[in-house]
């Protein structure tokens, strides 16, 4: 485990000795303000993937057509992206060792990047063929494989993303 | 009323919940999976009250649509929500961010389900586009200041 870690570490170590990050550590109510925008922008975010999901799933917005629910909600959903990953970056910056050994900020860094290949997937596989099922009130395999795993991803990220700070007790390495 | 508190805290599922290292963080987690449903399921219909959003949808189609999830996700806050408030309940009673968080939700449940829902509802092109986006505007600075104050619970008490 810790050779896993070793070049990340002298990265990490190396960010923290920025004066902004010992700025951002250091200030009493800077970090927890980009907590909270970290959290709005997560709303934004989830909410517009995770009801994308249920229409790809056929379960939510069923009188919209796919196409139109994916292109209203894509500039809401970058807008979002851009947010959470500036805010993120903020969190990591501000306390880099903080995160460098913990396993579970890892894993939720492992599943965003497993939700981006299966949205990239969908775009370049399933939503070739999205003329045959646009407005049919049941899609695909492939899309509802698409949506399921989408929210199960998303809602891993969320959950691992909250239970970072707990990795400390319960895991001593 | 702080007795009260004190007394919900020292229930036995209360103390259980802070015994054990790993319900009270799951709960907490499940809490923010159910936020961005009910974050996805607010945004939709506001959303469309902007003109932005399922634009070519009516408004109250976009509403009903949303509404399943709404409720859906509503009781899974609240679920996920009242052990955290049981195990936490003397700390909860002396931070103002619980009682801002409790007095916005108050305020944007009654907004949602009145003023909110009649506008939605009500027959295409019977509000004007000023109407719908103040209404959406509300409710999005409302629903944003109950997660605000929610998140804050944790930093300062």
């Amino acid at each position: 485990m810790a050779d896993f870690f070793a070049p990340l570490r002298s990265l990490f170590e190396y960010v923290a000795e920025f004066p902004s990050s010992i700025a951002l550590r250091e200030s009493q109510y800077v970090m927890p303000w980009v907590f909270v925008l970290h959290v709005i922008s997560m709303c934004m975010f989830a909410g517009t993937i995770l009801m994308m999901d249920l229409r790809l799933l056929g379960v939510g917005y069923m009188q919209t057509p796919f196409s139109q629910v994916q292109r209203r909600l894509f500039p809401w959903q970058m807008a979002a992206m851009f947010l959470s990953s500036a805010t993120g970056l903020a969190l990591v910056w501000g306390n880099p060792m903080n995160y460098v050994t913990n396993i579970i900020f890892w894993m939720k860094m492992m599943t965003m990047v497993i939700a981006g290949v299966n949205a990239l997937a969908f775009h370049f596989i399933t939503e070739y063929a999205l003329v045959n099922w646009d407005t049919g009130p049941r899609p695909p395999f492939g899309a509802k494989l698409a949506g399921g795993l989408s929210i199960a991803l998303w809602a891993n990220v969320i959950v691992s993303g909250r239970l970072i700070p707990y990795a400390l007790t319960w895991f001593r390495s | 009323m702080e007795q009260y508190f004190i007394d919900i805290a020292s229930w036995s599922v209360s103390r259980a919940i802070n015994e054990s290292p790993w319900i009270f963080p799951l709960v907490q987690a499940f809490h923010l999976v159910a936020l961005g449903f009910l974050a996805g399921a607010v945004l939709m219909v506001d959303l469309r009250l902007l003109g932005s959003g399922f634009s070519q949808q009516p408004i109250a189609r976009v509403a009903r649509d949303a509404r399943p999830w709404l409720m859906g996700s509503l009781v899974a806050m609240v679920l996920t929500g009242v052990p955290q408030f049981i195990s936490l309940a003397t700390k909860e009673y002396s931070s103002p961010y619980f009682r801002w968080k409790m007095l916005m939700l108050l305020i944007a449940l009654i907004f949602t389900f009145t003023v909110k829902r009649f506008v939605a509802y009500a027959p295409e092109g019977r509000f004007g586009g000023g109407v719908t986006k103040v209404v959406a505007l509300v409710s999005l600075g409302l629903w944003t200041s109950v997660a605000i104050n929610g998140r804050l619970i944790g930093f300062f008490s």
